[in-house]
């Protein structure tokens, strides 16, 4: 994934925040759902086809406390994984 | 009770979600049939008022701002409403899931395909209770075999998902090894879920001639084990003679074992419904389930469905039921199964006893071997 991607979320996934620590991204399409927490939200709510991987990992920097240095590795990973399951699709850095 | 023991058997605190995962919804009191053992009808808390689809639009609304992932429609007949598409493509609008609770009578080739089209049918339940009309019509009514098979193969052909579900009852419980061939080799499901008629609604009038005697309680069980060791996996329940008899097993195993109390046993624990799930009646109050329909929490478009998972004190005082010790009971004076014993479904307790908050006598292994019950 390049850090200049970036990523739009699905509009048919839905987002359910079921607690405070925990939060269910569902796709009632594929009744397939991926369970997540605090930051894997804030990313999700910050994929809107705009902001880069770069810029999101930096905003999740700057909103959460003790941030790991392998944030942005984690966070890429995430967005893969969603990515791989239809959850989010990618916009391509322009050529 | 010394306080250290007490302690550890408090359970642990538990949290609510924000907003319910599914509903189950009758969106219809009407119903093309007249079971003998129907739950529903002659239940004195329903009301048979249909609400207009647009209730029900203005509502699915109020679930999709909820996230609510599935519901389930039930009735009555679900497919007795006409505007049944209408109703889905509400629910589908507001990104859910959904599946059926239904008889299959009324499943005809046009809404099989345009269930089929949304992509969003989990399942549809039909109801078969047994391998013949003979058998499956006595409590169901003339037809209705030959309606309910209809119904599989249609939506068979359509590539839905079709979950039989087989209540055992007095007329059927000698069928359970043909129903198992029809419905898993002549019909070719994947499975099929097992149940067995309940003391409530149409079937109290009935019980002398539906419920199943300890002999044939006896029977059904060693029956459902024998068929699902011919049928691996692929016949369940969530209650009823099948998961009587493997529950029972293994509190009989752990009592005579003198193994530590089971991480549920000893409280009213059997129903963990309302931690993620609630219900609609058919006239738009909100209930804690099907099987509770007395306890109304509000009315659907008029009050809040967060404000009432979240904060209404009789819906958290079912979730407490949880704590409740059995030895409050005078029920359960002297028994030794206690620390492995739920208390079972708060349904049929309320309509055994008259009380929520108290153990069902239905699923009382103590009672099933006192009166003359062995197990398999």
């Amino acid at each position: 994934m390049n850090p200049t991607d970036r990523p739009l979320a699905n509009p048919i996934v839905v987002l359910r925040e079921e607690f405070d620590d925990w939060a269910v991204l569902f796709n009632p399409d594929t009744a397939e759902a991926v369970g997540t927490n605090p930051v894997g939200v804030a990313v999700w709510n910050r994929m809107d086809g705009k902001r880069s991987i770069e810029n999101i990992v930096s905003e999740i920097q700057n909103s959460f406390e003790d941030t790991p240095d392998a944030a942005f590795k984690e966070i890429a990973a995430f967005v893969d994984t969603l990515a791989e399951n239809g959850f989010v699709g990618l916009e391509l850095e322009s050529k | 009770m010394p306080e250290e023991s007490k302690d550890k058997r408090e359970p642990p605190a538990s949290r609510v979600m924000r907003t319910p995962r599914s509903l189950t919804i009758e969106i219809t009191s009407r119903c093309n049939l007249r079971c003998r053992y129907c739950y529903f009808f002659n239940n004195p808390a329903m009301v048979y008022r249909d609400l207009p689809a647009d209730e029900w639009l203005k509502f699915f609304d109020e679930l999709g701002s909820l996230s609510v992932m599935k519901v389930t429609l039930a009735g009555g007949e679900p497919f007795i409403r006409e505007d049944l598409p209408l109703l889905l493509e509400g629910i589908i609008r507001n990104r859910m899931r959904f599946s059926f609770l239904s008889n299959g009578t009324l499943i005809d080739d046009e809404i099989a395909a345009f269930i089929a089209r949304t992509g969003r049918c989990e399942y549809v339940q039909v109801s078969v209770d047994g391998s013949c009309a003979e058998v499956h019509d006595s409590c169901r009514g003339k037809g209705s075999f030959d309606g309910a098979i209809r119904g599989i193969r249609t939506l068979q052909r359509h590539r839905i998902y079709v979950a039989v579900r087989v209540t055992i009852h007095r007329n059927n419980v000698h069928d359970l090894e043909n129903i198992a061939h029809l419905l898993l080799g002549e019909l070719g499901l994947p499975d099929f879920g097992t149940n067995s008629a309940g003391y409530m609604g149409t079937c109290r009038l009935n019980a002398d001639d539906v419920l199943l005697n300890i002999q044939e309680r006896k029977e059904a069980m060693a029956t459902l084990l024998r068929l699902a060791e011919k049928y691996p996996n692929r016949i369940s329940s969530q209650a009823g003679p099948l998961t009587d008899v493997r529950m029972w097993r293994r509190m009989e195993e752990a009592r005579a074992q003198g193994k530590p109390d089971f991480y549920n046993g000893g409280r009213l624990t059997g129903c963990g419904c309302t931690s993620n799930k609630i219900s609609v009646r058919a006239d738009g109050v909100i209930v804690p389930c099907n099987m509770l329909a007395h306890i109304e929490f509000g009315r659907i478009n008029q009050d809040s469905l967060a404000e009432i998972w979240q904060n209404s004190p009789a819906l958290n005082q079912l979730r407490n039921r949880r704590t409740i010790p059995l030895t409050a009971f005078e029920f359960c004076d002297g028994c030794s199964y206690i620390p492995y014993c739920t208390g079972n479904c708060p349904g049929l307790a309320y309509t055994l006893t008259g009380k929520v908050d108290h153990p069902s006598p239905d699923a009382c292994l103590r009672r099933f071997l006192d009166e003359g019950g062995t197990l398999p």
